[in-house]
């Protein structure tokens, strides 16, 4: 395949990061093949011998099967990679499996929030009669099954779990498509801020001296209005609540202050993965100002879904009366008909060439503020990612296999 | 085209990020309009897509009039839980105690669905709006709905929130009339925007099943967005094969024609670029009908096609849209593209 890039620095960066770095984490827009990139790139660092996880935020069953799997699920699922050198015959000329370093594994699993959230809970109650109690809060019940905004947080802990658990090489981090998904760089332990100290205080300022008194303390203005506005049974589920979860708080706060740790390591590499579509973009680039911000940066942008080069001066290059001849000799017959097929063949290929000529400002805008050697380009191919073959051959274009130093 | 909405005051326009929910959203907006109808487009806290599409600014909560019959805002959270607060609270000056309290900020910043619910609570207030003379101020408003997460857990919060409040109190009261407005299919909308491939086709046929089991209520129309058209039409596909064929024998490399940066741009090749490029565009077309049959097959709900359009602009896209669904064709689209 020929390389599809502005320049081979990218690609030489992103073998860089597959073969050195300890996390990548992927951010970027929705609807652009993110957790798709993400398992191509967790492919190629296992056939460079490393233990790999891709843990992905999307219900995408596509994934597992482009994997081999039937479905994704909470725990890591190893995937059979000798599966990729065999299923793709355009790939023929790279033996995918003869060039693949020992050692190297690939696993996948897909985040179950609520599933995390209780795991948690299970890890820190220190007793069985705690935890039974949490089960039984109606908060805790609404907390668990619509996790609204502890996806992000929940994908943390996870990466926390898989990051210092000592098995894994690399950890391909997938992270939701929202304007939020990079808060938890400013405050890692975002499920902490619901446990916070202060919080916590503010219902149970002392454990002994009865929980609902300090609650309806008259004195407390803000807590009147709390019951006034939300009602008083919900205030007495609250008390509760942190009266079960305050144990919570502690180890929230420890692994927040890891998993910050974590995030500012230098093996930790963000890639921004977006289509070329300009709105894309500007999210994309919005990613990059916001890691700017955060003191991180971007080490590539993966721009999938690029339009080819198809370019509108190539109506006027073109020979129209060669063409002509050629589509009578392929059984045209009549004269209108011929021309009347030419022009349907240019009228559509003038409207490729101008979303193709969109595509490249947009990119070419992005390259001139981050530059050329951080951008990367994979085409807009024919087909869906169905297997690893397929998967294989979309790391071609980010990474190109030939690439690849043989085994040892 | 629009005829299923006509009637429905409040319109929810859902879709997965990339489908082009939000130009679509603008797309309707623009149309029912143009029809006379005042038309609020609410977004909801995110990257806003209507600030470009309409080239306006959002000053947070206050709608701005696009012009006549269009209008626009931007939901911002914060702003919308102050609004909330402001409707409940005995005094604006408690109010503003609560917001200032950092304890009371971090709490409700951090507790879960307090965004959802104050959000769709200022988009009750607008549909509660009155003029002077006491008729509603908005005859439609659609909202965008957030791009990520499942649209049936962020329209089902108002019914969590009542039953996590035991029904008690003021804002499980204004919980339960949301939930009832998201509930009526007779004043309510839900729209579901999807491209024609594997992953949106299934996830919506999967929405309106979980539409109808949590919320009690049907999806009323989906919209597949960016449908490729076929260059050519099916008889002239033999022929078309047979060029294809011939270009790859005589161009074996034709690939790196546009994949390559230094590709050669010979006159001599254009023409393998242009049936390059067309059979690519067949092959989209193919597939596309082949996930647009799926859904035609499993959604009971009617389904509106909008094809792939090439403006260069979102603006222009956006206007071509609205005279789509002004102007087209009022029946449920054939499942078998004369041209396919």
């Amino acid at each position: 395949m020929t390389p599809f890039a502005p320049t081979k620095t990218s690609a030489d960066a992103i073998r860089g990061v597959l073969d050195d770095g300890r996390l990548i984490v992927c951010v970027g827009p929705g609807g652009v093949g993110k957790t798709t990139t993400a398992a191509a790139l967790g492919l190629r660092a296992a056939m460079a011998g490393r233990k790999t996880i891709v843990l992905t935020i999307d219900p995408a069953k596509r994934l597992a099967n482009s994997l081999g799997l039937q479905s994704l699920t909470n725990d890591p699922q190893k995937i059979d990679l000798d599966e990729a050198a065999v299923t793709d015959t355009t790939l023929e000329h790279i033996s995918a499996a003869t060039e693949s370093k020992e050692g190297g594994e690939l696993w996948a699993m897909m985040l179950d929030s609520e599933q995390t959230f209780n795991d948690l809970i299970d890890q820190y109650a220190p007793d069985e009669k705690a935890l039974e109690r949490g089960r039984e809060n109606n908060i805790y019940r609404l907390l668990s099954s619509a996790l609204h905004g502890m996806q992000e947080y929940m994908a943390l802990d996870k990466l926390h779990d898989l990051y210092t658990g000592g098995y894994f090489d690399l950890v391909v981090l997938d992270t939701p498509p929202t304007k939020n998904a990079l808060e938890f760089l400013e405050t890692p332990g975002r499920a902490a801020t619901f446990f916070d100290e202060r919080i916590i205080k503010w219902f149970l300022p002392n454990r002994d001296s009865g929980l609902l008194s300090r609650v309806f303390n008259p004195g407390s203005v803000v807590l009147k209005l709390v019951s006034a506005v939300l009602g008083e049974s919900f205030v007495q589920d609250l008390v509760e609540f942190f009266d079960t979860f305050h144990y919570l708080q502690e180890a929230l706060q420890q692994r927040g202050e890891m998993i910050e740790f974590i995030l500012r390591d230098p093996q930790t590499h963000f890639f921004v993965i977006t289509s070329a579509d300009p709105r894309r973009m500007n999210e994309a680039f919005f990613f990059h100002e916001k890691l700017a911000n955060l003191e991180q940066k971007a080490d590539i942008f993966i721009i999938n879904r690029v339009i080819p080069r198809f370019s509108p001066e190539d109506i006027a290059r073109l020979d129209d009366a060669a063409l002509d001849a050629i589509l009578t000799e392929e059984g045209v017959d009549d004269g209108e008909r011929v021309r009347s097929f030419r022009k349907h063949l240019e009228t559509h290929y003038a409207r490729l060439a101008k979303l193709a000529m969109r595509d490249r400002d947009a990119i070419s805008s992005l390259a001139t503020r981050v530059g050329d050697d951080a951008i990367r380009l994979v085409p807009l191919l024919g087909e869906d990612v169905h297997n690893l073959g397929h998967l294989l051959k979309l790391s071609d274009f980010l990474t190109p296999l030939k690439a690849l130093e043989p085994s040892t | 085209m629009l005829e299923p909405l006509l009637d429905s005051r409040l319109i929810f326009v859902t879709g997965k990020g990339g489908v082009g929910k939000s130009t679509v959203t603008a797309g309707l907006a623009r149309a029912l309009a143009r029809r006379g109808r005042r038309t609020l487009v609410l977004e909801t806290d995110t990257f806003s897509a209507m600030e470009d599409l309409f080239d306006y600014e959002s000053p947070g909560l206050e709608p701005v009039a696009i012009n006549e019959n269009l209008h626009a805002s931007n939901l911002e959270s914060e702003e919308c839980f102050i609004a909330t607060l402001r409707r409940f609270v005995p005094s604006e000056r408690i109010a503003r105690a609560v917001i200032k309290n950092r304890i009371a900020r971090v709490f409700f910043q951090a507790a879960p669905s307090v965004n959802e619910v104050t959000i769709l609570d200022q988009v009750r207030a607008f549909f509660e709006k009155r003029d002077d003379r006491g008729r509603t101020f908005y005859d439609h408003i659609l909202v965008d709905l957030p791009a990520s997460g499942h649209a049936v857990t962020f329209l089902n919060v108002p019914e969590t929130m009542h039953g996590m409040m035991r029904g008690i109190g003021p804002i499980a009261t204004m919980s339960r009339q949301v939930a009832d407005l998201i509930a009526d299919p007779k004043t309510t909308s839900i729209v579901a925007v999807c491209l024609p491939e594997e992953m949106p086709v299934n996830e919506t046929i999967e929405l309106a099943d979980e539409i109808e089991k949590t919320l009690g209520r049907p999806l009323d129309m989906a919209i597949a967005n960016m449908v490729h058209q076929p260059p050519i039409d099916s008889g002239d596909r033999p022929v078309f094969e047979q060029l294809h064929r011939r270009v790859r024998r005589e161009h074996p490399d034709v690939e790196s024609l546009f994949f390559d940066n230094d590709a050669d741009k010979e006159d001599s090749t254009a023409i393998a670029r242009l049936v390059e490029g067309n059979a690519l565009a067949i092959g989209w077309a193919d597939r596309d009908r082949e996930y647009l049959n799926l859904l035609y097959d499993k959604l009971s709900a009617p389904i509106v096609e909008v094809p792939i359009m090439y403006e260069s602009s979102g603006a222009d896209i956006v206007d071509e849209m609205g005279k789509l669904f002004l102007d087209g064709p009022t029946s449920r689209a054939s499942s078998s593209s004369a041209t396919a």
